[in-house]
């Protein structure tokens, strides 16, 4: 947090050379449950996300980009090679993949949206916000600026089941940037939602990002989504999956979903997926 | 019970795949109760013309064709009516029954109990680790499968009159349904959601308390509901072999007595303790704690 510029316009000036998730010579394979073959996702894959920077991975399904997600959140850990989040080095090699006890993780506030909003069913909007919030060590009256920030201040203290699919991941953005991250990972945010409601988030999320930058990765297979919202678009090809692109998208925020710019950038990182 | 809850039916909440398979046993009951709760006018006559109607009916024909049978082959060993009725009333008048029904609710409370605990603790071990699965898999097939007879058999030798014979039986013949259940709930949990706990860093307490605990509640109440009608079979036997006072030792005297009135009576009554327990408690409960499945429409 501390390293964070104050918000300007211009990516260059927001994005500071130091690396903040950096992904070093990292392999992981696993048993594919389709086929029962094992299969490497990575082979001495190295990525790099500087402090305020955002980093889109784009690529087909079945690239491995949820698993460099799941890597980078400490959901999986790498058969080797090795994973620091702003210098820590997040153990490698160890096989406990999720539920298992990682201090060095606990260090590092995290802020995710995953494809599905995954919020508790069975309680209250604000106690899922509140949950995190405590369980992060942070004062749970922050849920409710949080909520009012992406507009559910009158859904607070309803069940997520009341709330509609747009309305339940707005509530999993709020969930993710109420816990003060130093690291977003977003995980195909938007990609179950309808079109429309979809625009109405990435606009959102920009807003947020531009009242507080964060450093961030977010995978999607949405190209267009991608030039809209990142400052570099990195593209992953193959199994073991490998870099075959990359784009650093020199464009000042806020953005317009209609800038012609970002369907040029659209057209080339489609090109580049081939 | 809730009250914001009644009015409402129409939509079901869009639960994500993985949580409404772990709420399998009970998703039928609530979807099937909706029509029934249509705002109208004559909502509640309707709502009783549907539901109390077709059971009063069946009580109907039952007391009439006991009685018409009873009638016509003018047998001691087939007591009409008015004669079951007052056996009933006098078995309900003596303190002996509800001495018999307390010994008898303690020995299933205690069984149900010691299974309960052990089934929750295989039963999630279970369902988080492999070599446990198989481990106790081939216990609790075996388990489900052998009669609650020979259990209780099995235990009238082996725990003679004391309490531990009772008390055992009861737990042998509930804890595998008991634990399968669990295990299966255990199974169906959502590993998005404990994704989710884990990346917002959820204390242990926490996880217990707002992910567990609710996840595994639809499995816990029907595995405890299948667990209680397995336990109030077995008892009963157990009580007829084994021990000196209870139902199932008073079921046996009635029996030796060939008063069919009296087993009748004692049967009758013990059904509906335990009816009660099933349907008014348990379900009861599982109502109340899955309110939130229901207030999907505002």
């Amino acid at each position: 947090m501390s390293g964070t510029d104050t918000a300007t316009s211009s990516s260059a000036g927001r994005i500071q050379r130091r690396p903040y998730v950096v992904l070093d010579g990292v392999s992981k394979e696993f048993t594919s449950a389709r086929t029962g073959v094992r299969e490497t996702v990575f082979d001495d894959f190295s990525l790099t996300v500087h402090h305020g920077e955002l980093v889109a991975v784009v690529g087909a399904s079945g690239t491995g980009k949820t698993t460099l997600l799941h890597l980078v959140a400490g959901l999986e850990r790498p058969d080797s090679g090795r994973i620091t989040l702003n210098d820590d080095t997040l153990a490698a090699g160890s096989p406990t993949p999720g539920a298992g006890n990682s201090t060095d993780m606990a260090r590092h506030r995290l802020g995710v949206v995953f494809q599905q909003p995954r919020l508790l069913d069975w309680v209250s909007v604000r106690r899922n916000l509140e949950l995190a919030l405590t369980s992060s060590g942070l004062d749970p009256a922050g849920a409710d600026r949080a909520l009012a920030d992406v507009g559910l201040a009158e859904y607070a203290h309803h069940y997520p089941s009341v709330l509609s699919g747009g309305q339940r991941q707005r509530a999993a953005v709020a969930r993710a940037f109420a816990v003060q991250p130093e690291l977003v990972l977003l995980d195909e945010p938007f990609s179950a939602l309808d079109q429309l409601t979809a625009r109405r988030l990435r606009l959102l999320l920009q807003e947020l990002w531009t009242a507080r930058p964060r450093t961030g990765l977010l995978v999607t297979h949405n190209p267009l989504e991608a030039a809209f919202l990142a400052d570099r678009v990195i593209v992953l090809d193959g199994r073991p999956a490998r870099v075959s692109a990359e784009f650093t998208l020199d464009l000042s925020r806020p953005r317009t979903p209609e800038d012609p710019r970002l369907f040029t950038y659209q057209n080339e990182i489609l090109a580049a997926l081939g | 019970m809730a009250r914001p809850t009644t009015a409402t039916a129409g939509i079901q909440p869009a639960a994500h795949s993985s949580s409404s398979t772990g709420s399998a046993p009970t998703a039928p009951a609530v979807s099937g109760r909706v029509p029934a709760s249509r705002k109208q006018p004559s909502h509640r006559g309707r709502f009783l013309g549907r539901t109390v109607l077709p059971v009063a009916a069946f009580f109907a024909v039952l007391v009439g064709g006991w009685q018409l049978v009873a009638v016509r082959s003018d047998s001691v060993l087939i007591p009409d009516v008015p004669t079951i009725w007052s056996s009933l009333a006098d078995t309900v008048t003596q303190p002996l029954f509800y001495s018999s029904l307390g010994a008898t609710l303690l020995r299933v409370g205690l069984g149900f109990a010691l299974a309960f605990v052990t089934a929750v603790v295989i039963g999630i071990v279970m369902g988080r680790v492999e070599f446990v699965r198989r481990f106790f898999e081939p216990a609790v097939l075996i388990g489900l499968t052998v009669p609650g007879l020979v259990w209780a058999l099995l235990c009238v030798i082996w725990f003679g009159v004391s309490l531990t014979n009772p008390v055992v039986a009861v737990a042998l013949s509930a804890a595998p349904a008991l634990t399968l259940s669990i295990y299966q709930g255990t199974r169906a949990m959502d590993s998005e959601l404990r994704e989710m706990a884990y990346v917002y860093r959820f204390s242990l307490a926490t996880q217990l308390r707002y992910l567990w605990l609710p996840s595994l509640l639809p499995a816990l109440l029907s595995g405890a509901r299948l667990g209680l009608s397995l336990s109030w079979k077995v008892i009963v036997l157990v009580e007829m072999f084994g021990m000196s006072s209870g139902v199932g030792y008073e079921l046996n005297n009635q029996f030796a007595a060939q008063n069919v009135a009296g087993v009748l009576s004692w049967t009758l009554l013990f059904a509906v303790v335990m009816a009660v327990l099933e349907y008014g408690v348990l379900q009861g409960l599982e109502r109340r704690l899955g309110r939130w499945r229901k207030v999907a429409t505002v």
